[in-house]
């Protein structure tokens, strides 16, 4: 069926580089993937258009690129499951990476990040005659985060680092977590208190395009929540973003529901006391409005509190 | 004005033969560079599926019985000496893996744990769900970045250089992101740039195989060995001929023809569906010729391995299946058919990776030494056994790396003008300013790889391959006259590929012009005009030299025999 | 068709107006709605990067009471609805899992069978209520005016746990809403981005930055209103709407409208009733552009 193409164009060696847009027509097949139809507009319509593809079968992640406004690879992307209300489809390069030429990224910033974790295996102790021993239970979870192929699907459509590249970002967190959850690193304090830090695993949105746009359904979001969950369970210092999760959590066991204000203020806690006053404009305005509780600025427990934190009581005598 | 480094070692390619070769001239001292055509974790390793072979003595399993396997496997073309080596050092090597941290299987006591594969008797065959190869693969890559070693990512080698005294002096090279020359000076040049797929197509190979390191090394004047032999794999998808791993066969899975019969019983009633490949490739070819197939393939069958053992081992092939074929592997079987895979020929290489013989027994390159499918020692010989390959890379790949550490050591840097890089950077030019007509590279390419699929098949015959030896000078000469339409430096990917189509065509003619001197059939080189394998005249490697002038010159090498005389080989 | 209500926290603390303006729509929509008081905060993301487990069993809680009372549930928030939709999926394909968490359950003689159906209140618009009856109900079509639709990333990822596979429409319910209602959608790059709430005491630039971005974007494009339905993001694009501004050296002044406010305004219904006059940045211009007399 005929289709469209807007391809997004780039090329740096012309008089004033702009990046363009620029469309093709294309017979396609039910089969074809997008992949398919730039290799068959380059081939027979325009030779000039720059990409990189490789294996063809979503395992060598060299086609990631943004399709119809989400990252994925081009590869894997049937153009019939495309749907856009013209039928047109739309191909971008990834977002949150310089463009070399048209579809071709400069990845040097997200290998940078990967470096940055320390990705190696650091085993403690002497290294066993034969292999380590770890049960299967203990190394089956990590198939998942150990079949990322690097794409940087994740990384292209990541909310955090569209506003700040300083975040680590989403692959270089979930291949830390490879680590911290290998039973055979004996690095994963340190690893930890690193990623405790600005910049690191407490500053993901939580807005779940990672776990969306992954071609290998690696959930770096959820790996990321994982590594939250250990840091604060291994007693790493406390931050905003730990004390924030266990404020939350504090609160509902004993009001049932949340108290804003409170969980702001205890969030901060006295260190942040200029971040805490800075809301100050904002809370008295809500006042002024009456956005507060009509039960007044510190909410009441709900009915039946009682059963909410006998549940909590419950799960902590879980092993 | 090019730019110029230098390095003790000059390794090309990042896939794995290459990043353990890397890494094991490190370790021995040597001033180490990487330079690769792509990403080293986008390198054509990473779609081997299945898994990695090892006798483990403490498992009750011996390296001779994995070397046999191996040497019939290989149709008795297989060099013993250098198989025994693969088998002996087999288990260190996977050990040596797992301490880096990849996460092989484990079984229940918490140790390695094991599948079967194809032409072994034994499980032996360690692995990572079905994706080994890039579980392996990222490993050796996180290794590479623990050591900081230089890695000249995207750039593409373009000669191989040779000094006054004909030793290796390094490579000449573009980077593809600016399209400028340089020419990278080393004493050793270790090539693994992997194998040539793309010559034939469909292939389960990457776009980025297309036998480039095989083809500077020839032009060099190091010799192609056993070209001739090249594997047919069983089982892969119709259309882009994408792999379905031997590891569905080795959890259980069955191959049925359109009557719904397990037809291996005819062909290989004791090793069924683990056969060799080059036996059940024919297999389901004859099935396929002969009416028993659906829509030119057969059946492939895993729903009786149940959805836990799908998932849980065959997990990437199920998403390959969903994604590419439409298909539930757990409610149907899939249409597979035979398709081009791995190269068992390559640049001949004794067993330390030297593309020479310091003895002087045959002529090659001395500095310049090869690892990975890309090399022939010859270890595969006629027919290349399953999970053989990932092995092939880790423990030659350390060997050659090792060697040719030791090797830097003891010689001097080569003296060569750094206006070495001129003649590439011209024909470069000349390709460049060459005038559009209605000849496009990929039209050559898709020529090209559709005659080699054809007459180089599963089953080839005289007539079929003069055929394909009368077209291609024809090729030759469409690639010596088409143009490029892009004319950029920065990222021109389509000079790449036209520098990759002139690669392809070099390996092409030595594989067709050794198919045809070969007058038997033997592993993956089957004859319907020689059926018959000859061991009285043929138990000897095939060794091809480049000829600028006309057909390559050739020369022979006889089989090296340690333990296992050949025998009549059936499954 | 009656539900089992589940308000969430924000809509009783934070932003009553949400709660108000649901409680004015909805008798007129031939829907009963009977407050589920005893449910706690499904944890909203936050308490789960804690205890993912504590936060199952918090939702399977909520989920075991409705299923008790045999009726649907009803969610007024986009991360109520998405976090007890995982909770949900969760539970559902997982037995095993399923009977961990009964077990505890069970310490409360509760169990959960695993039948709860989760639905936003947009989709009990589009899908239970149904076009028809809400096209009888627009009294006021909001003929001329641009809404850009924000829908919160709980409403739109994962899809699975969504139901998007089962029922397309709903990647497209905030638009197809405001379609309904007479209005012009604006489409922006921003409507299933991120509001950045999450991070708003984490990291307070970086969350600014994403309000910014996105009200100055809708504006941009022409939108004279943004419209969500999620309360949590109404706090961030519209509570927090001045102070990014400022950070970011820009005038925004975006008006930012709950669903069920919007709704009641095509409803004919009063700006006052639907608590307007609570929202922090003014809501006048909208008012004034649909011929409301303010």
């Amino acid at each position: 069926m005929p289709t469209t193409f807007r391809i997004k164009r780039f090329n740096p060696e012309s008089e004033s580089p702009q990046p363009y847009f620029q469309e093709y027509e294309l017979e396609t097949e039910q089969s074809d993937t997008v992949l398919d139809a730039l290799i068959k507009i380059r081939e027979s319509v325009d030779e000039s258009l720059a990409l990189r593809c490789s294996c063809r079968g979503a395992i060598c992640g060299s086609c990631g690129m943004r399709i119809n406004g989400h990252a994925t690879l081009a590869c894997k992307t049937k153009v019939v499951s495309l749907e856009s209300p013209d039928g047109t489809v739309q191909v971008e390069p990834m977002n949150n990476m310089p463009v070399i030429k048209d579809l071709v990224t400069d990845m040097g910033g997200f290998w940078d990040k990967i470096r940055q974790v320390q990705p190696w295996l650091q085993p403690a102790g002497p290294k066993p005659d034969a292999e380590y021993i770890a049960s299967p239970e203990s190394m089956k979870h990590l198939t998942g985060v150990m079949g990322c192929i690097m794409c940087g699907a994740c990384v292209s459509d990541c909310a955090a680092l569209e506003v700040d590249h300083q975040f680590i970002g989403p692959a270089a967190l979930a291949k830390a977590y490879r680590f911290v959850a290998d039973p055979r690193d004996g690095a994963s304090d340190s690893r930890l208190l690193a990623l405790n830090t600005p910049g690191g695993m407490w500053d993901c949105t939580r807005c779940m395009e990672c776990i969306e746009v992954c071609p290998k359904e690696v959930g770096a979001m959820d790996r990321i929540m994982d590594l939250r969950a250990k840091g604060i369970d291994q007693g790493m210092p406390s931050t905003c973003g730990s004390r924030h999760a266990e404020v939350f959590a504090d609160l509902i066991e004993h009001k049932g529901r949340l108290d804003e204000p409170l969980l702001a203020m205890r969030t901060f806690g006295l260190k942040n006391i200029g971040q805490m006053l800075s809301f100050l404009p904002m809370t008295l305005r809500a006042l002024v409005r009456g956005k507060l509780p009509r039960s007044g600025p510190l909410h009441r427990a709900i009915p039946g509190i009682d059963r909410i934190r006998r549940l909590f009581r419950h799960t902590r005598n879980l092993p | 004005m090019t730019t110029a480094y230098t390095f003790d070692i000059l390794v090309l390619g990042a896939g794995l033969a290459g990043m353990r070769a890397a890494l094991a001239a490190h370790e021995g001292g040597a001033k180490v560079a990487i330079l690769t055509k792509v990403h080293p974790v986008r390198s054509h390793s990473n779609a081997a599926q299945g898994g990695i072979n090892a006798a483990l003595t403490d498992r009750g399993d011996t390296w001779e019985d994995h070397a046999f396997d191996t040497v019939k496997g290989s149709d008795f073309l297989g060099d013993q000496d250098a198989i025994e080596i693969l088998a002996e050092e087999a288990g260190q090597d996977i050990l040596a893996l797992e301490h880096m941290g990849v996460i092989f299987n484990r079984n229940d006591e918490g140790r390695l744990g094991t599948r079967r594969f194809g032409g072994q008797k034994r499980a032996r065959t360690f692995f990572v769900s079905d994706f080994t190869g890039q579980a392996i693969l990222h490993v050796l890559y996180e290794q590479i970045l623990k050591a900081n070693l230089p890695v000249f990512e995207e750039w593409f080698a373009t000669s191989v250089v040779r000094d006054d005294d004909g030793r290796c002096a390094g490579v000449v090279a573009f980077e593809i992101r600016s399209g400028q020359f340089a020419f990278v000076k080393a004493k050793v040049v270790i090539i693994a740039a992997g194998g040539l797929g793309r010559v034939f197509e469909p292939s389960t190979n990457a776009m980025i195989c297309t036998g480039d390191g095989m083809a500077i090394a020839y032009r060099a004047g190091t010799p192609l060995m056993d070209m001739e032999m090249v594997q047919y794999h069983p089982t892969t998808l119709k259309g882009k001929g994408l792999l379905i791993t031997e590891a569905a066969r080795g959890e259980g899975a069955y191959l049925i023809n359109k009557d719904g019969e397990r037809f291996m019983e005819q062909y290989a009633p004791n090793m069924m569906e683990l056969a060799s490949r080059d036996v059940i490739s024919r297999a389901e070819q004859i099935e396929i010729n002969e009416g028993r197939g659906i829509n030119g393939c057969v059946l492939l069958d895993c729903r009786h391995l149940g959805k836990r053992v799908i998932h849980e081992r065959l997990g990437q092939i199920f998403e390959e299946a969903k994604t590419f074929a439409n298909i539930d592997l757990t409610e149907e079987p899939i249409p597979i058919r035979p398709g081009m895979h791995y190269s068992m020929g390559g640049i001949k290489t004794d067993v330390d990776g030297r593309c020479w013989d310091p003895q002087g027994g045959w002529k090659g390159v001395p500095g310049l030494f090869a690892a990975g499918e890309t090399a022939c020692l010859s270890l595969h010989g006629g027919n290349r056994l399953g999970a053989n390959s990932l092995l092939d890379t880790v423990v030659f790949g350390r060997r050659t790396g090792s060697c040719a550490a030791a090797y830097a050591q003891s010689v001097e840097e080569p003296r060569v003008n750094n206006s070495v890089s001129d003649k590439d950077h011209n024909m470069v030019q000349e390709f460049l300013k060459r005038k559009a007509h209605a000849d496009t590279v990929a039209a050559i390419r898709l020529d090209l790889g559709v005659t080699m699929n054809k007459h180089l098949g599963v089953f080839r015959d005289e007539e079929g391959m003069e055929e394909a030896q009368g077209l291609l000078p024809v090729f030759r000469d469409r690639w010596n006259r088409v143009a490029i339409q892009d004319k950029g430096r920065v990222f021109n990917t389509s000079l790449v590929q036209a520098l990759e189509l002139g690669m392809m065509l070099d390996c092409a003619q030595t594989i067709v012009r050794g198919a045809m001197i070969r007058t038997e059939s033997r592993g993956a080189h089957f004859r319907t005009d020689c059926i018959q394998r000859d061991d009285e005249n043929w138990l000897k490697h095939i060794l091809m030299y480049h000829n600028p002038k006309g057909l390559p010159r050739m020369d022979y090498l006889p089989v090296r025999i340690t333990q296992w005389k050949p025998q009549v080989r059936v499954y | 068709m009656k539900y089992a209500f589940f308000p969430g926290c924000v809509s009783k603390g934070g932003c009553p107006e949400l709660y108000q303006s649901v409680m004015q729509v909805y008798p007129q929509l031939g829907i009963e709605l009977e407050e589920m008081t005893t449910a706690s905060c499904t944890g909203a993301g936050v308490l789960q990067e804690k205890d993912l487990r504590l936060g199952d069993i918090l939702n399977a809680h909520t989920l075991a009471l409705a299923e008790q009372q045999g009726l649907p549930i009803m969610t007024i928030c986009s991360t109520c609805q998405g976090v007890m939709s995982q909770a949900n999926h969760r539970l559902k394909s997982n037995p095993e899992y399923l009977a961990e968490i009964n077990r505890v359950l069970a310490e409360e003689g509760l169990t959960y069978r695993g039948t709860t159906r989760v639905k936003h209140f947009i989709w009990i618009l589009l899908e239970d209520i149904g076009e028809e009856t809400i096209l009888q109900h627009v009294k006021h079509p909001l003929t001329g005016l641009r809404a850009a639709p924000f829908y919160g990333c709980y409403l739109q990822r994962p899809r699975e746990a969504l139901g998007f596979d089962e029922t397309p429409s709903r990647a497209k319910s905030l638009e197809t809403v405001i379609d309904l209602l007479g209005a012009e959608v604006v489409d922006f790059p921003g409507k299933t981005r991120c509001c950045g709430l999450p991070l708003l005491t984490i990291n307070q630039p970086n969350s600014l930055k994403m309000v910014a971005h996105h009200t100055s974007d809708a504006k941009e494009y022409g939108a004279d209103l943004m419209v969500t339905p999620c309360p949590l993001c109404h706090l961030n694009l519209d509570g927090l709407q001045s102070k990014a501004a400022k950070q970011n050296g820009m005038e925004i002044d975006l008006p930012i409208l709950h669903l069920p406010q919007l709704l009641g305004l095509a409803m004919g219904l009063e700006p006052k009733g639907l608590g307007l006059s609570r929202n922090l940045v003014a809501t006048e211009s909208v008012l004034e552009k649909i011929g409301i007399s303010v």
